[in-house]
C-alpha cells in the first residue's frame, strides 16, 4: 500500500505540540502583561530622592494640597513645588534632619531635584488638570487616597478607557467644587449619595465631558 | 427606490474667462492628465527611483528588527523625572505659556511681535495686537525667522584669525582684542577704520554711532544692503529736502496706480498697507464702495494679482508710462523738460496710449484721493514723475503725507567709496556687521579679493558664509533678535523695545554689543543702553512725575513700544529740488526698450528669502512662492510667448549674458503675465556657502548686479542682456506645488465685477445668492446621504469664512501654520515627489480669455481642511481614526491612524497630508557617503540612517501639538489646540456654574491671527452675532463644491473685481464664470434669469454654467 502520508507528516504532532507550546505560553504572557495592572503600572511606587511623606503633610498637619501644587488649578500641569516652597518652612522647621538633605542641597547650589514621575499621560493626549479641579472632580478620583500614603504609588490605571468611563458618567466623580481637595470627604457626609449629588451638579453646571478623539488627543 | 442621481449637466463650451493654475492644465498635455489622475502625484506612493528597492528595505528591514529582538529595549518603561525650580521663577506657571512683547528689525522698520514663550523658549511670534501698525498681524519672513534662532547651521563660536587660519577662541579674547583696538584708533581718531552695515532704525545705535563718531572722528561709515530702497531716498532728498519720509495712505486713496509698486508684499509696503487696502476693497454688503488698482508691472506680483486693471510692461519702461501719464495729466513740465529724449520715450507706450489715458481721466476725477505710487526698483526718476503727477492731482498731503524723521542718520559712504577707499590701502580696521558682502556686494567690485586687503576684518554673522570664507580676523557669532536687547522705530516711526526672550543660545553678540564695545562698554545681558535712549525719547526733560521712570520703562517693555511716538505728520511740497535731481544729471537711470537680442533682466529682491539672507530657512525655503509656487528654488521667469520664440520650456537651463560678459546661468519658468523681453531672476539664491537647508538652490543673480560710472548704488534692471540656450546643460528639476491637487476647473475660485454683483444681490427663494449659484452649484441635486450625518449638538459649532476680495495670496497664514502645529519640512526631493506636509495652501488661479490670451489676471484662494459636517474621509476610514465631533471639527487622531491613506484618496478637496516618512526624526539632506552618495536623501537608509531631531530644533515645537511620526495622516485641525484652550478657560472661570460658553470671538487660529487683511474669519456659528456667522451671512459667501453635499465648515467670499468701464478690455475683467453675452450690458433682472434658468435638473445648455471644462 502506498504511503499515504508523506514522510514529512510524521514530525507534524510535534510541530503541533512545540507551536501550539509556544503559542500559548505568548498568550498567556500578553494576557498576564497586558490584560492586568502590569501594564498600567498600577502600584507603581518608586523610591523618592526625598522621603516626602503626604500622610504627614496632609493628614497630621493639614495642609491643603494647593499649597504645594499651587498651579493646579490655573494649569494643565499641577506642578511639583519647588524647592523654595520646601525650604518656606523647613528652613524653620526640621531645618537639620537628614532626610531633608538633599532639600538643602538643592537650595544651596540651585541645581534642582528630580523627582521620579509616577503619573504618565502618553505625549499624545492632552490632560488638564484646571478643566476637572475646577469643575468638581477630586484629586482623589485619579490619584486616589494620596493623603494617607507614606510613599506615592499610582493608584488608578489612567488608561484610555479608564478616563473614558468617567467621561461617560462623570456623576461618579462629581463633588461641591469647595470639597475637591478634601480627600476623604464623602458625599455620604451630607446625607447624599454619590450618584445622586453627582446628577445633580452634573445638570446644575451642565457638565458634559468630551468623548470624541479631540478632547484629549491634539 | 432606485435613486436617480443628478450630476450636474455635461459642461457646454466655455465662452466666459477660462480658470487654469499652469500652462500644463491650460494646454491639456499627457503629463497634466496623468498627474491628475493620481491621487498623490507620481511615484509619491512608491518607492522606485529613490535607489532603494523593495528587496533592499526587506534586508534592512530584516536586519533591523534582528537588532531590535536582541535589544529588547522596549520591554522596561524607562524612569522619567519631574523637575521643578530650585528657585521659583517670576510669572512662570509651568504648562502656561509667557507672552512678551518684542520687535523684529526690518528694512523698513521694526515690526512689532508677541513672542509666545513655553518654558523659557520662544516658540510662537505673533503681531502686536496693541501696536496700530500691526493689529496683530505679520508676514511669512516674521512668522519663519523664528526657526533661525534654532538653526542648527548658526555660528556658534567666536574665530580668530589671528594665527593666520582660523582658530577657535570665546567672547572674552575678542572683547580684549577689541579693547586693545579701540586704544590704538584713540591715537589716530580711527582714520584707518571702516564699519560696513545694514541699514537700522534703531535710536540707540544712532546714539551709539554719534557718540563713537565724537570719539574717532575719521571713523568711516558704510551702510549696504542689495535691497536697500536707496533710489527712492534718493530722490526724496531731492523734492522733498532732508529728514522728510512719505507715507501713502491707502484708506484715502479711491484709484490707486501701482508702477512696480508690491506693495501688499509686506517687506515692501509694511502691515499697514496691505491693512490700509484691503479695508478699502472689503465689501460687507451691497453697495459698499471700493477702491479701484491699476497695475503696471513686469511679473506678476501679489499687488498684480489685486489689480482690476493691470498692464505687463518691462520693468524699464515704466519711466515711459509714467512719462506719458504725466504729459497726459499735465504734471511735472520742469521734470519732463529736463529728461534727455522725453518725446523718444514717451514714444514707446504706443498701443497702450488709451490705457494709459484712461487711467489718468480715472486719477483725475479721483482728485485728491488718487494716488500713483512707485516701487524700490525704480529710478529715482519715475519716483519724482509720480510724485509731480500726485503733487498736480492734489494727492500731496491727503493720499500721499509726509513724516517727520527725528533722527537724522549722517551720511554714509556708499560701498563703492569703500572699495575705493581699500583699494588705496586707507582702511586697515573693517567691522562688518551683520550682511553678507562676499555674496551680495555689487559685482564690479569683486568684494572677497577687497576683503583680503583689510588687515583686520571684524566679522560679526548669524552664519559662518561666504564672508567668513573670504577671509577675517574675527569671526563673531551674531545674536538673533530674540536673544539680545535693542530698540527700533517701526514703519510709522513708533519707538519699540526688542526684548530678549532667551540668554543667546551660543553667546553671540548683537550689533550694539559690539559698537558699544568699541566704545569702551563692557558687555553685559543688561538693557542699559536702550534704557538711556528711552529715556530721552520718552521724557526729554527728565522728569516722569508720578509716574517715576521704572513705571514708564515698564508699561513700555509691557506694551513693547511707546505710545504715540509715531513720526509727526508734516506739510510737504515738491520743491524745487525736484528739477535739479534731474538736471544733476549723475542720477538718471533710463532703460532702453528692450527687444528680443536685447534683454533687460529685472533683480527683485524674493518673497521667501529676501536677499539671501533667510536662504537656510527651511520653512522659508519650502514655502512655495506666491505667484509662482516655486518652492526650493528661484528661476529666470519670462513670458510663454517668449518661451516660444526662444524653444524654452519649463526646467530649460540659459545663460543670461549681460554687456560687460559677465554670465549667470539660470533655469527657466514660463511665468504667465510676464512682459515680453524681460526676464525677472530674483535675488537670494544659488549661495555656495549655506547650511544644510540652503545648499544648491536656485541661481545666483547678483554677478549680474554692477555699477555703471554714472549710477547709484542700486540696480534693480540690468539691460541690453543676452539670453541663450545653455547647450547640453539638461532640465532643471523644480519643485512646484502648480499642478498638486489640481480642482479641473469646478468653479473653485468666483469672482465678478462689483456692477454685476450690485445687480444681482441677494438671496433667492431657496435662501441662496447669486454668487452660491455660479457655475455647477447652479442647481443643487436633492441629495440624500446615505451615511448618519454626524452628530452636531455641541455647545459651539466652529466655522471658518475666507474672504478672497482681500486675500493677497501672501502666504503668512501657511508660515503661521507651520510654526504654530509642528508641521516639518520634506526636502526639495519629496516635494518634487508631492509629498509637501503643510496644512494649508495658496492656490494660484490665472484667468484669461483664451489660450492666446497673454494678460491674465490672477487670484489666490487658501485651501485648508474645509472640516465637512458630511466628511468623506471619516465614512472610509477603516479604524475610525478621523471622526467628527460634536462641535463640527473633523479631527484626526494620530494614534489610531494607520496609514491606508484612503482618507486621503476621498477628499473631494485634497487637503489631508501623509507622512511618507519620519520627517521629523530623519534627516532631509543627501546622504554622505555609500552607493547613492549625493543622490538619494538619507530618509531611504531606513533603519540604518541617523535618527533624531538635533537638540536645538525640538526647542522650537510646539508643546501643545503632537509632533506626528512615519505612517501617519495629518490635516488642518481648526488649530485645536486653541479650541481647547478657550474652551478650558471658560471651565476655569465657570467653575460651579453652567456658563461654559467661550466669550465671543475670544482667540483666534494661526491663520487667523497672523492676516495682515483679515481675509479669514474663524468662530462660532451658534452665535448670531459673531464675526464668522455675520461674513457668512454676506451674499458672497459661497461654498467649494457644494453641490457634492459635503457641507464644509469653510466657506468663501467671492472675489469682486472693480474695473473701470472706459478702460480696454474691461468688459472682461472679473468674469469668471459669467459669459459675456449682450444681457450682461443690458443687465439687471434678465440676467439673472437669462444666465440661470436652472431649474433642478434641467439642462438647458446654458452658456453661463460652464467655464472651465474641456
Amino acid at each position: 500500500m502506498a504511503n499515504l502520508f508523506p514522510k514529512w507528516s510524521n514530525w507534524l504532532p510535534l510541530h503541533v505540540i512545540v507551536g501550539g507550546g509556544l503559542v500559548a505560553t505568548a498568550a498567556t504572557a500578553a494576557v498576564t502583561y497586558y490584560f492586568t495592572p502590569k501594564w498600567t503600572r498600577m502600584g507603581y511606587m518608586p523610591t523618592q530622592p526625598v522621603p516626602f511623606s503626604h500622610k504627614i503633610h496632609v493628614s497630621q498637619l493639614g495642609m491643603d494640597c494647593r499649597y504645594c501644587h499651587s498651579y493646579v488649578e490655573v494649569s494643565e500641569h499641577s506642578n511639583v513645588p519647588s524647592t523654595q516652597t520646601c525650604m518656606n518652612c523647613h528652613t524653620q522647621i526640621k531645618a537639620n534632619s537628614p532626610r531633608l538633605a538633599p532639600v538643602r542641597e538643592s537650595w544651596k547650589s540651585g541645581e534642582p531635584i528630580a523627582w521620579i514621575r509616577i503619573h504618565r499621560v502618553p505625549d499624545y493626549a492632552y490632560f488638564n488638570h484646571s478643566a476637572h479641579v475646577n469643575r468638581g472632580v477630586s484629586c482623589v478620583s485619579c490619584h486616589g487616597h494620596i493623603n494617607q500614603m507614606d510613599v506615592v504609588w499610582q493608584d488608578q490605571p489612567q488608561s484610555m478607557s479608564w478616563c473614558l468611563d468617567c467621561h461617560r458618567a462623570p456623576e461618579n466623580a462629581l463633588r461641591p467644587v469647595a470639597e475637591v481637595t478634601h480627600l476623604d470627604w464623602k458625599p455620604e457626609d451630607i446625607g447624599r449619595t454619590q450618584r445622586e449629588l453627582g446628577l445633580e451638579l452634573k445638570a446644575k453646571w451642565n457638565v458634559n465631558p468630551p468623548v470624541t478623539c479631540g478632547g484629549c488627543h491634539r | 427606490m432606485k435613486r436617480v442621481f443628478q450630476h450636474p449637466p455635461e459642461q457646454p463650451t466655455p465662452t466666459g474667462r477660462k480658470y487654469w493654475r499652469s500652462l500644463g492644465e491650460l494646454r491639456d498635455t499627457p503629463e497634466f492628465r496623468e498627474f491628475l489622475g493620481r491621487e498623490f502625484p507620481a511615484g509619491a506612493a512608491e518607492m522606485e527611483g529613490d535607489g532603494l528597492s523593495r528587496r533592499n528595505f526587506m534586508q534592512l528591514m530584516g536586519a533591523s528588527l534582528a537588532l531590535a529582538g536582541f535589544g529588547l529595549s522596549g520591554c522596561r518603561r524607562p524612569e522619567s523625572y519631574l523637575v521643578p525650580f530650585a528657585k521659583s521663577v517670576e510669572w512662570l506657571i509651568p504648562g502656561k505659556p509667557l507672552f512678551y512683547a518684542t520687535a523684529m528689525p526690518r528694512r523698513r522698520g521694526a515690526m512689532p511681535l508677541i513672542a509666545e514663550c513655553n518654558d523659557g523658549r520662544p516658540t510662537k511670534l505673533e503681531g502686536n495686537p496693541l501696536h496700530p501698525a500691526s493689529n496683530g498681524a505679520t508676514d511669512p519672513i516674521a512668522q519663519c525667522s523664528l526657526l533661525d534662532l534654532y538653526d542648527p547651521d548658526r555660528a556658534r563660536r567666536f574665530l580668530d584669525g589671528g594665527s593666520g587660519k582660523l582658530e577657535e577662541s570665546d567672547g572674552a579674547k575678542f572683547a580684549e582684542w577689541l579693547k586693545t583696538l579701540r586704544e590704538s584708533l584713540g591715537a589716530n581718531g580711527g582714520v584707518d577704520t571702516a564699519i560696513l552695515m545694514e541699514q537700522t532704525h534703531s535710536p540707540t545705535l544712532a546714539r551709539i554711532r554719534a557718540e563713537l563718531a565724537q570719539a574717532f572722528p575719521a571713523l568711516q561709515w558704510v551702510i549696504y544692503d542689495p535691497l536697500r530702497p536707496f533710489n527712492e531716498a534718493e530722490a526724496m532728498q531731492a523734492a522733498f529736502g532732508d529728514g522728510v519720509m512719505l507715507k501713502p495712505r491707502f484708506d484715502k486713496a479711491d484709484v490707486i496706480l501701482a508702477l512696480d509698486s508690491d506693495f501688499l508684499n509686506v517687506e515692501e509696503g509694511g502691515l499697514t498697507a496691505s491693512r490700509d487696502f484691503s479695508n478699502r476693497r472689503r465689501v460687507a454688503k451691497a453697495g459698499d464702495a471700493m477702491s479701484r488698482l491699476y497695475v503696471v508691472e513686469n511679473r506678476f506680483t501679489l499687488t498684480g494679482g489685486m489689480a482690476d486693471h493691470r498692464l505687463r510692461c518691462a520693468a524699464g519702461q515704466i519711466a515711459a508710462v509714467a512719462v506719458a501719464l504725466a504729459r497726459k495729466l499735465g504734471a511735472a513740465g520742469d521734470i519732463l523738460g529736463a529728461i534727455p529724449g522725453v518725446d523718444e520715450l514717451a514714444g514707446r507706450v504706443s498701443g497702450q496710449e488709451k490705457w494709459i489715458a484712461e487711467a489718468a481721466n480715472d486719477l483725475t476725477r479721483a482728485r485728491g484721493k488718487g494716488l500713483v505710487v512707485v516701487g524700490p526698483r525704480q529710478p529715482g526718476i519715475v519716483h519724482l514723475l509720480a510724485w509731480a503727477i500726485n503733487s498736480t492731482l492734489g494727492n500731496l498731503g491727503n493720499t500721499l503725507v509726509g513724516l517727520t524723521l527725528p533722527e537724522r542718520t549722517p551720511e554714509s559712504k556708499s560701498i563703492s567709496l569703500l572699495a575705493e577707499a581699500i583699494n588705496a590701502n586707507k582702511v586697515k580696521n573693517l567691522f562688518i556687521l551683520g550682511g553678507n558682502p562676499a555674496y551680495n556686494a555689487l559685482a564690479h567690485l569683486n568684494w572677497p579679493a577687497l576683503q583680503k586687503k583689510v588687515a583686520n576684518v571684524v566679522r560679526l554673522g548669524y552664519y559662518e558664509d561666504e564672508t567668513t570664507a573670504a577671509g577675517v580676523r574675527w569671526q563673531v557669532p551674531m545674536a538673533h533678535y530674540l536673544e539680545s536687547w535693542g530698540d527700533a522705530r517701526g514703519e510709522d516711526g513708533t519707538y519699540m523695545a526688542i526684548q530678549p526672550m532667551i540668554l543667546p543660545l551660543f553667546g553671540g553678540w548683537s550689533e550694539l554689543d559690539l559698537l558699544a564695545g568699541l566704545l569702551g562698554h563692557e558687555k553685559n545681558d543688561k538693557p542699559d543702553l536702550v534704557r538711556d535712549t528711552f529715556k530721552t525719547l520718552a521724557k526729554p526733560a527728565g522728569d516722569f512725575g508720578s509716574e517715576t521712570f521704572e513705571g514708564a520703562w515698564n508699561e513700555f517693555l509691557r506694551n513693547g513700544f511707546l505710545a504715540d511716538s509715531g513720526y509727526a505728520e508734516r506739510a510737504i511740497t515738491l520743491g524745487g529740488g525736484a528739477g535739479a535731481y534731474v538736471t544733476k544729471g549723475a542720477p538718471i537711470q533710463l532703460h532702453p526698450a528692450p527687444t528680443p537680442d536685447a534683454l533687460e533682466v529685472v533683480l527683485a529682491g524674493d518673497y521667501k528669502v529676501d536677499d539671501g539672507r533667510y536662504l537656510n530657512n527651511g520653512w522659508l525655503q519650502e514655502m512655495p512662492d506666491p505667484v509662482t509656487r516655486l518652492s526650493w528654488d528661484n528661476a529666470a521667469l519670462i513670458s510663454p510667448a517668449m518661451g516660444k520664440r526662444y524653444g524654452l520650456d519649463v526646467g530649460d537651463i540659459v545663460d543670461l549674458t549681460a554687456e560687460n560678459g559677465t554670465r549667470v546661468r539660470a533655469a527657466v519658468w514660463l511665468a504667465p503675465g510676464h512682459a515680453d523681453n524681460s526676464v525677472t531672476l530674483s535675488l537670494g539664491y544659488g549661495r555656495k556657502i549655506v547650511g544644510r537647508v540652503g545648499g544648491e538652490s536656485g541661481f545666483n543673480a547678483y554677478p549680474l548686479r554692477t555699477a555703471e560710472p554714472n549710477q547709484l548704488d542700486q540696480t534693480y534692471i540690468v539691460s541690453r542682456v543676452k539670453l541663450a540656450k545653455a547647450a547640453g546643460a539638461g532640465r532643471y528639476l523644480f519643485a512646484t506645488m502648480q499642478e498638486h491637487q489640481s480642482m479641473e476647473g469646478r468653479n473653485i475660485v468666483r469672482e465678478l465685477p462689483k456692477e454685476i454683483y450690485e445687480k444681482n444681490t441677494g438671496f433667492d427663494e431657496h435662501g441662496r445668492s447669486f454668487v452660491a449659484k455660479m457655475g455647477m452649484d447652479e442647481h443643487i441635486p436633492a441629495n440624500i446621504g446615505i451615511y448618519q450625518p454626524a452628530r452636531l449638538d455641541g455647545m459651539h459649532q466652529w466655522g471658518m469664512a475666507i474672504d478672497l476680495n482681500t486675500c493677497t495670496g501672501c502666504n503668512a497664514c501657511v508660515a503661521a501654520c507651520q510654526s504654530e502645529n509642528n508641521i516639518p519640512i520634506v526636502g526639495k526631493a519629496q516635494v518634487v515627489k508631492g509629498r509637501i506636509m503643510h496644512w494649508m495652501r495658496i492656490d494660484r488661479y490665472y484667468s484669461t480669455l483664451n489660450e492666446q490670451d497673454e494678460d491674465p489676471q490672477a487670484l489666490h484662494q487658501p485651501m485648508l481642511c474645509q472640516h465637512c459636517e458630511n466628511a468623506p474621509c471619516e465614512t472610509v476610514c477603516p479604524v475610525n481614526a478621523t471622526v467628527h465631533s460634536e462641535e463640527g471639527l473633523n479631527l484626526q487622531a494620530y494614534n489610531r491612524c494607520i496609514g491606508t491613506r484612503y482618507c486621503s484618496n476621498n477628499c473631494p478637496y485634497k487637503v489631508r497630508r501623509f507622512n511618507f516618512f519620519n520627517y521629523n526624526e530623519r534627516s532631509i539632506q543627501p546622504q554622505e557617503s555609500g552607493p547613492f552618495k549625493g543622490e538619494t536623501s538619507k530618509l531611504y537608509l531606513g533603519p540604518l540612517g541617523p535618527k533624531g531631531m538635533p537638540e536645538i530644533e525640538k526647542l522650537q515645537k510646539n508643546p501643545n501639538v503632537t509632533v506626528r511620526m512615519r505612517g501617519v495622516m495629518e490635516k488642518c485641525t481648526f488649530c485645536i489646540q486653541r479650541i481647547e484652550e478657550a474652551k478650558i478657560g471658560a471651565l476655569r472661570t465657570a467653575r460651579d456654574s453652567d456658563n461654559k460658553k467661550v466669550p465671543r470671538d475670544s482667540f483666534k487660529t494661526a491663520c487667523q491671527q497672523v492676516c495682515p487683511t483679515e481675509a479669514i474669519v474663524f468662530g462660532d456659528l451658534t452665535d448670531p452675532e459673531s464675526k464668522v456667522s455675520k461674513v457668512k451671512e454676506q451674499d458672497r459667501d459661497y461654498k467649494v463644491l457644494e453641490y457634492l453635499n459635503v457641507r464644509p465648515r469653510v466657506s468663501y467670499q467671492a472675489r469682486l473685481r472693480n474695473p473701470n468701464p472706459a478702460m480696454p478690455g474691461a468688459e472682461h475683467v472679473g468674469k469668471s464664470i459669467i459669459d459675456n453675452p449682450p444681457e450682461v450690458q443690458s443687465g439687471g433682472h434678465n440676467l439673472h434669469q437669462g444666465y440661470f434658468p436652472g431649474a433642478h435638473g434641467e439642462n438647458t445648455g446654458s452658456p453661463a454654467r460652464g467655464a472651465i471644462n474641456k
